[in-house]
């Protein structure tokens, strides 16, 4: 839990990238993953993803990611499903069935195309999220900032994504202590019902809504004391540049990206 | 450069008492001034002036007299919370944060980050992450980054609040640095125990007005003002204070060495007589951990194989640096953690299966920060949070009581997060007193607070062990802890090195050089005196030189 959503230290491959490599990497495989339908190509996309973190070593990681999404992929795959079941496809029928209710006629279908829609579902969501957390594990929030602003991203808004990236490990640890906090007092959130789980869950909220305030607050009495002024003209001590590794990755990424364009062109199912 | 403050007064709007009143005071170029004053005296609001964040970020008050800092004039600030301060991931990141915000040439930038690495002896951390390093380590870099800046003025508050005694260490080497490259420091601090020997210049402020204004050896004898500003004073100074009292014509002294040059020759040739109270009596142990193992998922082993007891109607103080298993340990007392190895047992029956909840009706567990505690209405309701959640009866008018006795009553419908540090900390320590809890963990209870309140809380815990509860201590105040305890569990590096009783422990000078934790100035002049057993505070030290000059008086006439 305390690594999850957070940059990772680590001397990799990866970890070694100009950030503007791994932006780009980002913004391809999200493109990618919003288009492709086909199975196969998506299964392609993953043993890249799949080789890319075993170089990275950030294998782990993306189990603990895993397993931290597994409801939500498994609410979509068996949304897909269970949708695709009130829905005639051809190919092979499982079980089919006409039923009406309140006067109205329905056939429940299900075939095996409706378990290949679902899994195809879940998957493109499970790479859209990865791509975005190989990026997070292997480029901490001042190499987020610097690579912005080597785009010419105004750095109100590059030192604005960079301190989210800052604060969101800060919050998470802080949920956590006053979760603690709370239940060392005696408040019950382990043997109670799910309604007096949910109700606990609620009044923790209001500490670590102070506690956030307080935290903003400091941070901006912080900026005017190192005199943060949005409309002067800093420099940087560090300069970022890219290297062969970048080139090769992405050279790997765009090869990547062709051959799942060909994947999908030639084996995409209707779905 | 020297700075002036004159006749300053700041109220936060029309309608709210007037916080500052004609504040007249100089920092001196090059000295280190320290600001002191209890808790609510206006000392933030002078640090929110000086940094400029009143009336630049904070311009609704109302804000007179002078304090002249012009545009060129740089003062930065280090707060007690350095990971709020600093940006960057990396040391190097964080160090230069403040230098590129002036738009220097990238040249004067790495000239400026290897100065201040190099003034502060922190070459070591350079390729750090920000998040890996100590309490002190990261104060330390907090320090550099603002030094980057070449600052006129440094102003640091509360720098050490929440630092271990090697963290302490570190910072006073940190500014002793400072002193000597000629640094004009401010440091607010209502604790001078850990930078008196730095100190130059003390500045007093109570109800929002200058009650003091001298340096600092004028500043010790001054006991009145050291008290009415609730003060922390080297406990050196506090020996010849309560000293001074019983003994005639004694010579003043502040430190180590000249209190022993002071005594030694009027207490040679005498006997220390006094029989000090030392409760060596066996009590039942009430909460046991044996061969207690954690191993995080990470393989990051926090303790192993810890056999400890906590005797019923002690208190116990659990001492060791940061990192050496103190947290860890309490909190599989009170069940927040499950051991990998070993049990807890309380009364003889293991915890295992209980939830967090449940056994605070049997230990409960007060947390370093007051803010993740609190989250009630009002301050009335706080205090018997913990009754109500545990289903424990309680009255109106005990808790009012309550809240009398400690000067809270006229907070009881207050936001209690709106309460001062201090307060905040002491209230969620006296819900407590509310609970049916038989054990009771207080981890660093003295946080944010002054000598006033430090009272109150020392009277709390000798409360709850009259009352026949144990109380579990974690503190980094070495002489409180040795004040107020009965026995010591040492712990280092995730293993115990002992435990036992506070005299038999104080004994032990290998333990504590090994723990680097350094015995309080009160037992260290025992020992050096002669003294036995060992006075572990003023009060029992002062009875045992003067029962002592008693006797060798007698005996000489």
């Amino acid at each position: 839990m305390g690594d999850f959503l957070q940059y990772v230290e680590l001397d990799s491959f990866l970890h070694r990238l100009d950030p503007r490599t791994k932006f780009v990497f980002f913004i391809i495989m999200s493109v990618l993953t919003s288009f492709v339908k086909s199975g196969v190509a998506l299964l392609f996309l993953f043993l890249v993803f799949l080789a890319i973190w075993l170089i990275g070593r950030i294998g782990n990681y993306m189990l603990v990611l895993l397993n931290k999404v597994k409801v939500l992929l498994l609410f979509i795959f068996l949304l897909w499903l269970v949708l695709g079941a009130f829905t005639i496809n051809e190919g092979p029928t499982i079980y089919r069935t006409a039923f009406s209710v309140i006067g109205n006629h329905y056939v429940f279908s299900l075939e095996w195309v409706d378990f290949y829609k679902g899994a195809v579902y879940a998957l493109r969501i499970f790479l859209m999220i990865s791509a975005f957390y190989t990026v997070i594990l292997t480029t901490n929030f001042s190499q987020i900032i610097l690579g912005l602003q080597s785009w010419r991203v105004p750095y109100a808004a590059a030192f604005g994504v960079g301190l989210v990236f800052q604060i969101i490990p800060m919050i998470v640890q802080e949920f956590a202590t006053i979760m603690e906090a709370q239940k060392s007092r005696g408040l019950e959130v382990d043997k109670c019902s799910a309604f007096a789980k949910m109700k606990n869950y609620v009044i923790v909220s209001l500490p670590l809504l102070f506690r956030v305030l307080s935290k903003g607050h400091a941070i901006s009495l912080a900026m005017h004391y190192y005199k943060l002024n949005f409309k002067v003209k800093r420099t940087s001590y560090k300069m970022i540049k890219a290297t062969y590794s970048d080139a090769l990755f992405a050279s790997v990424t765009l090869v990547a990206s062709v051959v799942t364009i060909i994947l999908q062109i030639n084996y995409y199912i209707q779905i | 450069m020297s700075f002036k403050i004159d006749n300053i007064s700041y109220k936060y709007s029309a309608d709210t008492p007037q916080i500052l009143k004609n504040i007249n005071m100089e920092i001196r170029e090059a000295e280190v001034t320290a600001i002191v004053g209890p808790s609510g005296c206006g000392k933030s609001t002078l640090v929110s002036i000086l940094s400029g964040v009143i009336p630049t970020l904070m311009n609704k008050g109302e804000l007179s007299g002078s304090f002249q800092a012009g545009e060129e004039v740089i003062i930065s600030v280090v707060s007690q919370t350095p990971e709020n301060q600093l940006f960057g991931y990396g040391v190097e990141d964080a160090l230069a944060f403040g230098v590129e915000n002036m738009g220097l040439a990238s040249g004067e930038i790495h000239e400026r980050v290897e100065s201040v690495l190099d003034l502060l002896h922190i070459q070591h951390l350079r390729k750090r992450a920000v998040s890996t390093l100590s309490g002190g380590q990261r104060q330390a870099v907090c320090i550099a980054s603002v030094l980057a800046m070449r600052p006129d003025l440094v102003i640091m508050d509360e720098p050490v609040s929440s630092l271990d005694p090697q963290g302490k260490h570190l910072i006073q080497s940190v500014l002793n640095q400072l002193r000597s490259a000629g640094q004009t420091t401010v440091i607010i601090d209502n604790n001078l125990d850990w930078f008196s020997e730095i100190v130059d210049h003390v500045v007093g402020i109570d109800s929002g007005e200058v009650v003091f204004d001298g340096s600092r050896d004028e500043f010790f004898a001054e006991f009145d003002i050291q008290q009415r500003l609730g003060v922390i004073i080297p406990q050196e100074v506090e020996i010849y204070r309560e000293l001074s009292r019983k003994v005639e014509e004694l010579q003043p002294f502040s430190t180590l060495d000249e209190a022993y040059d002071a005594l030694h020759g009027r207490l040679s040739g005498s006997e220390t007589a006094v029989a000090l109270n030392s409760s060596e009596e066996q009590a039942e142990n009430v909460l046991e951990v044996t061969d207690l193992s954690k191993s995080f998922q990470d393989g990051f082993q926090a303790l192993k194989h810890i056999d400890a007891g906590f005797s019923k109607g002690k208190i116990i103080s659990i001492l060791g640096q940061n990192g050496s298993g103190k947290t860890t340990l309490v909190k599989h007392l009170n069940g927040l953690y499950q051991p990998t190895e070993g049990a807890v047992t309380y009364q003889g029956a293991e915890t295992k299966g209980k939830s967090v909840a449940e056994i605070s009706r049997d230990v409960i567990l007060v947390f370093q920060h007051p803010e993740h505690m609190l989250f009630e209405e009002n301050v009335y309701r706080e205090l018997t949070f913990c009754a109500r959640a545990q289903g424990v009866s309680f009255s109106e008018e005990e808790a009012l009581a309550v809240l009398e006795k400690y000067d809270l009553l006229k907070n009881k419908d207050e936001l209690p997060v709106n309460l001062s540090m201090g307060k905040k900390h002491l209230l969620t320590i006296l819900s407590v007193l509310f609970s049916s809890a038989e054990v009771i963990i207080l981890d660093e209870p003295t946080l944010g607070m002054d000598l006033h309140l430090r009272n109150h809380l020392e009277g709390i815990i000798r409360h709850l062990k009259e009352k026949g509860k144990t109380v579990i201590l974690i503190s980094h105040e070495i002489p409180l802890v040795f004040k107020l305890s009965d026995e010591l569990l040492v712990l280092d590096h995730a293993e115990k090195l002992k435990e036992g009783s506070v005299q038999q422990l104080a004994d032990d000078e290998a333990l504590f050089e090994n723990i680097h934790i350094d015995l309080p100035p009160v037992v260290q002049l025992s020992k050096k005196l002669g003294i036995a057993p060992l006075a572990c505070d003023v009060q029992s030290f002062t009875d045992a030189v003067a029962e002592s000059l008693k006797i060798g008086g007698a005996r000489n006439g």
